[in-house]
Formats: structure tokens, sequence, C-alpha cells
């Protein structure tokens, strides 16, 4: 936290200013700060037969950093999360860009409840509706079958991970997309039309860059959503290969070993910081020259 | 191509979109009127069996109670930390502000596995694991950043120069707090309290971790499809469906009814 | 205006410093209490049981239930070191009874968890001789755990993809024609124990290095087979679905479900042997309802529990209670022939002389974390 020292005293409006400033502060800290504290402390411990026992040891970090299948793990979380962001990204976009130019604002309005809806409803019990409809003998196979082609199995692959992750965040993608798009001047679009732009470069030049923050946070969102997903890979993607998610749930189940499923956590926190940085900084960096 | 190909093929594509995002929904609701215990195609045929199985599973009942408990304490909680923060961002500038308003807003975005083992050993450190305490803790640091949000949005309508007008002719900032701030903001209370509430009512992980033998209905539903098979999964589901539905909508026409009171916004002098 | 503030001024000054932490402390304090009463009220009339999933289900707990008035709420776990994990993160006094499986017993009994059991409480004298004494629930002559419930594991398959001729042997699991179709509940133990039967060891789970080494290779050349690893939902869903083909590492625990709503699915334990899981009942060092513990243990362990165990709605099982089994032929004459449990017909007791079948156990040459390891890695390949 920043603390500086004080340079003004206002007596009348500090009382009634930190009673409103403090809950959040307080809170989060107690309850967030301090719990994350806690797990990069914990990651020293050490278990000995299922029970923990404080200590200060580097075997934890050591015994993940030297399996082979932390890092693959962490590639292949990483790779998912990353094309589960561009993926639904580009999925969202058209739909985004149809309800904000060309819907009617009924049409909109719909959209937007239909969009709220999914995001709040259980996210748990939507996998599995999925795993009923991808199944070798689910809905998707029976039609294909009527159609004569013969049954595909996507339970236990990435494919199915991924419509997972697409299940889980392309609603809100598509929302922040929409609230973008709709700040972007439709007179400027219609001026590009004018001026003989076609209806592809007009999306491109003028369309795309205007809404690039919600873009990038929209895939941000994404990307967050998939890479510390744990039902997903779990139940459509059959744990082969285990995510990140997975191997943090595996190390606490089948040992108690809290402190190495810490490890791993701390790993996706740094990566997830990293990442929102990263991409923070591609949202909001001032446009150069030409535009 | 012309214009209006263009049009339906986009208009097209939006339907399967949204095709994609309630196929699941549907799906549920579909099977959860299935007879076979099983689900897999063919149909079986029509029964409201599971349904009556979850009415009489002690465990479905008991999961919902503790999920009230848990989403209504949380909606409190969590809308007045919201209302706070989004209060301070709108009225004060400071020091750290951006420090403090990122520390507010940064939860959602650890993902809630990690928070979920960060607390599972916090929890035990305070004596609070396996209760729907420390459920709860958990489910405000979550939730109280969508109520920020929701809040500030509102307050981005109201003049800022009402309040320090008030100050001026002799009112308390507690009393322009409570005549002027609140009323403004009841809308944007009102659907955060509902959107914070359906935020927990939904969360499973960090209650799988920490609740010990106190499970929340979404625990209960992992433990069910982590457990047994049996279309009591799709029954509850779909009945968890209409009860987030319902909050949604109720926290809908909060947003509408506040847009149609809109006059307020920007207006006059105090 | 008054907008630039310093929020932090009050720290130095001291200034309401104590009302700032007070009106904190006391927002965390409004949401705890609430829930205090609610907490006293769920010990009073519960009794709490770690189990496996499905063992609090009314069709088994409800006539014990109704007798003691009280209900049996139970927190489920897969997996025996997830059970380990769960007793060990839990506040003493959590449960009431362990429904473990019997080679964790020992672990509990070190551990501290359990009581020791007056065997003259229990209906022993009633269970099939072999399940009187039963090894890992007897240590150093002393009784800590009740045998419940029991069952073979080997390979449950599709009998619409497979023969039983096909699988007389774990060799059907490297078949081209089920590629891709070789599921696995995802658990070490059970699975890779068939899997060193497979091997030849003649005890599966006490193997030394070079043993461990090969069963290793055994399990990774699995990989391009596999289609994926399943908790226990969805070892019956995958094989349901189709998804998966065969599982190694389960049994009739799977199949006879299945088999009974018209899926076309047999297990089977092949040639090279199978595996024997055993679940148990403990009563918890740390309860206070260790009277009502009992009574239900007792009521587990009578030929009425027995009979509604062997019949659990999550999964079937055998019962090592004759007294359960004359009592399943009389009053459900076509389950107990479903179940393989008459003594008229080869039963479940037959299999269990013939001498396939080895006790499942801890490893015991490794660490389990050794075992463990190999199967994270495993399901990374």
């Amino acid at each position: 936290m920043d603390v500086t020292p004080p340079k003004r005293s206002r007596p009348r409006i500090d009382r009634f200013a930190v009673f409103w400033a403090s809950p959040s502060l307080v809170w989060q800290v107690a309850f967030f700060v301090a719990p994350l504290v806690v797990l990069v402390w914990m990651t020293f411990w050490r278990v000995k037969n299922f029970k923990l026992e404080q200590d200060f040891i580097p075997d934890n970090w050591i015994r993940i950093f030297s399996s082979g299948f932390f890092y693959d793990a962490f590639l292949y979380t990483f790779w998912m999360a990353l094309v589960a962001a561009v993926l639904i990204t580009l999925i969202a976009f058209p739909a985004a860009y149809a309800l904000a130019f060309i819907a009617s604002p009924r049409t909109r309005t719909l959209a937007i409840v239909a969009l709220i809806t999914p995001f709040f409803t259980s996210y748990l019990v939507r996998i599995y509706s999925w795993q009923i409809i991808l199944a070798e003998k689910g809905i998707i196979n029976g039609v294909l079958g009527l159609a004569g082609i013969s049954p595909v199995n996507i339970i236990g692959t990435s494919t199915a991970t991924m419509v997972g992750y697409v299940t889980l965040a392309l609603p809100l993608v598509l929302l922040i997309q929409l609230f973008s798009l709709s700040m972007v001047d439709k007179r400027l679009v219609e001026a590009a039309y004018n001026l003989g732009c076609g209806p592809l470069k007009t999306v491109f030049k003028v369309v795309v860059p205007s809404a690039r923050v919600g873009l990038v946070i929209g895939g941000t969102f994404a990307f967050l959503f998939a890479f510390g997903d744990y039902v997903s890979p779990l139940f459509l993607g059959g744990s082969k290969p285990p995510t990140l998610s997975i191997l943090i749930t595996d190390q606490v189940k089948s040992g108690n070993n809290w402190p190495r499923a810490a490890v791993v956590a701390v790993v996706m926190v740094i990566t997830l910081m990293a990442t929102l940085t990263v991409m923070s900084a591609v949202a909001y960096r001032r446009r150069g020259g030409a535009r | 191509m012309n214009a209006a190909t263009v049009r339906w093929i986009l208009m097209g594509y939006v339907l399967l979109v949204f095709l994609f995002i309630l196929a699941p929904i549907l799906t549920l609701v579909a099977f959860s009127f299935n007879v076979d215990r099983f689900p897999a195609l063919p149909w079986g045929g029509f029964s409201l069996a599971w349904y009556e199985a979850v009415f009489a599973d002690e465990t479905v009942s008991t999961g919902f109670r503790n999920t009230m408990i848990v989403a209504v304490t949380t909606a409190v909680v969590a809308t007045f930390i919201g209302f706070a923060t989004a209060y301070v961002d709108y009225r004060y500038q400071f020091t750290g502000k951006r420090a403090y308003l990122a520390l507010a807003s940064l939860p959602p975005t650890v993902p809630v596995v990690i928070l979920g083992i960060a607390n599972l050993s916090f929890m035990a450190a305070i004596g609070l694991s396996g209760t729907l305490t420390a459920v709860i803790l958990g489910h405000v640091v979550i939730a109280a950043p969508y109520a920020m949000a929701l809040i500030r949005i509102r307050l981005a309508d109201l003049d800022p120069a009402i309040e320090p007008a008030a100050w001026n002719l002799g009112a308390t900032p507690w009393a322009t707090m409570g005549q002027v701030i609140v009323p403004f903001c009841k809308p944007a209370i009102l659907s955060s309290l509902a959107i914070t509430a359906a935020v927990s009512f939904d969360e499973f992980m960090i209650a799988w971790f920490v609740s010990g033998i106190h499970e929340t209905l979404p625990v209960r539903i992992l433990a069910m499809l982590q457990g047994q098979v049996s279309p009591r999964i799709n029954a509850v589901g779909s009945l968890v469906f209409l009860v987030t539905v319902a909050l949604v909508v109720v926290a809908q026409i909060a947003v509408f009814s506040w847009r149609r009171k809109r006059p307020l916004a920007g207006g006059g002098d105090g | 205006m008054t907008d630039k503030i310093d929020m932090f001024a009050f720290l130095s000054r001291g200034i309401g410093r104590r009302q700032f932490l007070q009106g904190a402390g006391a927002l965390g304090v409004a949401a705890a209490t609430g829930l205090q009463s609610e907490r006293a009220y769920a010990q009073e009339k519960t009794l709490n049981l770690l189990s496996w999933p499905g063992h609090a289900d009314p069709a088994v707990v409800k006539p014990f239930e109704d007798k003691y008035g009280v209900k049996v709420v139970a927190k489920e776990y897969v997996g025996g070191e997830n059970m380990l994990a769960l007793v060990n993160q839990s506040p003493p006094g959590t449960y009431d009874v362990v429904l473990s499986d019997a080679e964790y017993v020992v672990m509990l009994r070190d551990g501290g968890f359990i009581e020791e059991m007056n065997p003259a409480d229990y209906a022993l004298d009633t269970f099939f001789p072999e399940f009187q004494k039963f090894p890992g629930h007897w240590l150093d002559d002393k009784l800590y755990s009740l045998i419940i419930r029991f069952g073979y594991l080997g390979i449950a398959y599709r009998t619409d993809a497979l023969t039983a001729e096909d699988v007389a042997s774990y060799k059907i699991l490297w078949d081209e024609k089920i590629k891709g179709g070789v599921g696995f509940f995802d658990w070490y133990l059970p699975s890779m124990g068939c899997l060193s039967c497979y091997n030849g060891n003649k005890s599966p789970f006490d193997i030394d290095a070079a043993a461990f080494e090969k069963l290793k290779e055994t399990v990774f050349s699995l990989k391009p087979q596999t289609s994926a690893f399943y908790s226990m939902a969805d070892t019956f869903a995958s094989l349901t679905n189709g998804s998966a083909k065969a599982i190694p590492g389960v049994g009739d625990w799977i199949t006879l479900l299945l088999a009974k709503d018209g899926v076309p699915v047999d297990a089977t334990v092949p040639a090279e042997g199978g595996i024997q899981w055993t679940e148990s009942m403990s009563i918890m060092a740390a309860s206070e309802k260790k009277d009502l513990a009992k009574a239900f243990i007792q009521y587990m362990t009578s030929a009425e529990g027995q009979m509604a165990s062997a019949l659990m709605p999550a999964y079937n099982a055998s019962i090592p209670s004759k007294a359960g089994w004359e009592k399943l032929n009389a009053d459900a004459p076509a389950e107990a022939k479903r179940l393989r449990m008459t003594f008229t017909e080869r039963n479940v007791m037959d299999e269990y002389k013939d001498g396939k079948i080895h006790i499942r156990k801890t490893p015991v040459q490794q660490d389990i974390d050794t075992w463990n390891e190999v199967w994270t890695e495993f399901k990374s390949l």
C-alpha cells in the first residue's frame, strides 16, 4: 500500500471520510491480502503424515519446480487461456458489432438480458449439461447419427475444455464489447462509408481501433477466467492433461499438501498480475502518430 | 453481396451465438424431466421424479438454507462496502487513491480456486475453518467490487457540485449523505444487492474449500457432480436457475426504474 | 472545494483510530454472530458422517434416523487420501463416524483420530468367518473398525464394444479397437493396483524398486489409449455415454447399477487377478456423540442395515454379514441374484476363495507420495 505522510488536516471532513474509506480497505486487507500473504508464507511449510507443520523450508518450491508435470501444466494452461482469449474475442466481435450497429434497441435490450442471465446461472450445472450434449451417445452425435455421420468423441479433449471456457467467458466478453462499441461514434462509421471505405475496411480502420480498450479488456477477462477455471478442464477435458487449477486441488486432496498447492497458486497469481499489467498497458497505450 | 445480405448473415450469426449460450440451460431444463437416471439419448420418457427426489433430499434443502444465509449476508455487507468505496472514489482525491481503488477492485481477477486455498489456511489459522462465516468473509471479498462498479456508474450521473453546495448551506456531511446521496443511489443499491447475492449464490470454489460440513448448495452440486450420477443435478440446476433469474430480474427492474427517474441526474443546485 | 484530502492522516494523528478499528471490527462481528446459534442447533440433532458419496442416502439410513430421531449428515470424499486430508483439516469433533477404506484405518489409528471398539458391541458372529477378524481392522489385537461392505476391482467394460473373452486379460487395454476409449478412475491406488496385477506381482502393492519402475512403464504405455480421468460420477457417465469402452481399476460397484438401468456394461476380474476394496466404519475419538455413533455402526452391521447398504442407490456392493445375505435372499431374491449373493449359485464368496483377489493396501515399499506422483505424471503426459 501506498502510505504517505499527512499534508493537511481537515478534522470536520476527516472522520466522515475515514468512515466511508475504511470498510473496503479494512475488509480487503483482512480477508483478501492477509489470506494471500498466508498463502505465500505457507509455501515454506512442511506436511508430515497429512499434518501441516510451520517451518521455513524451500522444499516445496524445489519439488514443484523440478517436476516435469508442473511445466507441462503451466504451458498447457497458459496456452489454452491464450487461445480462449483470442477465440472468444473473435466469436464475440461480429455478434457485438451486429447488436451495436444493426439490431433495433429492443433486440439489443433483450440480448443484454439474455447475456446477463447465464452469467449468473450455475456454471457447474451448465458444464454438466455440456457433457450430455457432447458425449458420444449425446445430443450432437444423435443429430449427426441421423445424418449418417459416425459419432465423434469430444469429451476428454481440449476441444471440450474450450467449449467450457467459451461458455464461461463469452457472455461477459460480449457485454464488454457491446458496451465499448456503443461508445463508438456512429457518425465516424458513416463518414468512413461515405468516403468510400468498404464495410470490412471500415470495421478494421474505424471500429476496431475505437473499441480497442473494450476488446482488450474483454480478451483479458477471457484469459483470466480460462486460466483459473477448474470445472471445464475437469468435467469436460477429463483432466487430460491437468491444468494448474486441477494440480492445486489434486495436491490438496491427495495428501493434504497445501504448501505445494500454495506454490502453484502463487505462480498463478504472479502470472496473472503480469498479464494484467501487460494488457492494461496495451489497452491504455497512447495512440501513436498515425491514428 | 449487398448490405441487406450482410445484415441477415450477421443477425443469423447473433442467433447462433445465443443458441450456444442458451444450449446448456435448455438441455438442463429438458433433461431434468427425463425419466432415465443416466442421461443419454434416446429420450427415456417424462417424469417429475427428480424434482420429488430433490424436494425430499434434506442435503439439498439444508444446502439451500446455507446458501441463502450466505447470499443475503454477503449482499448486505458487500453492497455497503461497495457503496462506501464508490462514494470515496466519487467524492475525494487523495494520495494513493489509485492503489486504494486497485485493492478494492482486484479480487475478481484472482481465480477462486486460489482464493479458496488461501482462505482454507487463513480461516484455519483464525479458527473459522468449516463455518459459514468463513464462506461469507470470502464471498464479500469477491462481491464488493461488483457493488462498487454498479454504484459508481450511478454516481457518475450526480453533479459533484450538489454536495458541497448543501454543505455550504449548513447541512452536515451525514445529512447530505442521508438526504441526497443514498436516495439518488437507491436503484443502484437495489440492483447491487441482487447482483452480489447472485454472485455469492453461484460461488462454489471458496465455499468448497472452507465450508467444511456446512455445505452450500453449489458445493452440494459439485459433490453430486463428482459423487453420483443423478438427474437430480438437472432438477437442482433448473431450480437454481429460477432463483438466480429472479434475482437478476429484480436487478433489471431496479435499473430500469432508475433510468426512468433520470431527471435528478446532472441537475440543479441543492 | 474540499476534494483533496489525505486518507491516512488519521494514522499518524491518532485521532479516531480506535473508533475506526471498532467500526470495522463490528462489521465483521456482525456477520459472524448470526451463525453461532445455527451451528449449535446443527450439532444437537445430527450424526456427522465422513464417507464416500451416497452413504447417508435415506434409503440406507432412514430406519436409523427414525428410531433415534436424528439426521445423518454426510461430508463426502473421493479417495482415501482425500479422506485423510479432510480428517486432518477439520476441527476435532467435526465428525462422529468415519467410513474409510480398510487400508487407511491404520493411518487413522496412528493419527489418534479413531477409538478402540468393543467387539462384543457388534454382531460380528453373524459375519462370514473370513471377515470376522479382518486384518487391517485389528491392530495389536484391538478392534478399530468394522467392515461394512466390499467389492472386487478388475475391468468394467461396455459389452457392445468388448466381449467376455476380450477382457479375460488386462492385455485388452492396449488393443487397437479401444484406442482412446480406456478411461481411468482418477485415483492412483486401484488403477495402479490392477496394472500391478497385470505385471504379475504376487502382492500388487508390496513391490520392490525394479517392479515399481516396470509398473510405471506399464502405466505410462497406456497413455495413447486413454479417454480421460474420471471422478466418481463421471465413471458412471462415461460408460453410459460411451466415452469410455473399458475402465481398469473399477468393478461391480459401477456396472451393477448401470446394467440394472439397461446400459450394456459388465465387470470382470481378469486372469491376472483383481483387487478387493473394503469400506469400514470407525468411531471418531473426538466425537461428542459416541453412543449415537456406536448405535449407528450397530445398525449398519445389522441384517437390516447390511441389506440396505448392499442396495445403496449410489453404488451397490457385497456385504460381509451372513445374516444380511439371508435377509436379502428372503426379502429381495432378485436383487440377491443380481448381486451374486445367493447361497445356491456361484457367489461372491466363491470368487473370494478362488485366490485371484488381492486385498487393497497402501503402497508398502514406497511412499503414497511416490505412487501419487507417478499418477500425476501419467495424467500430464
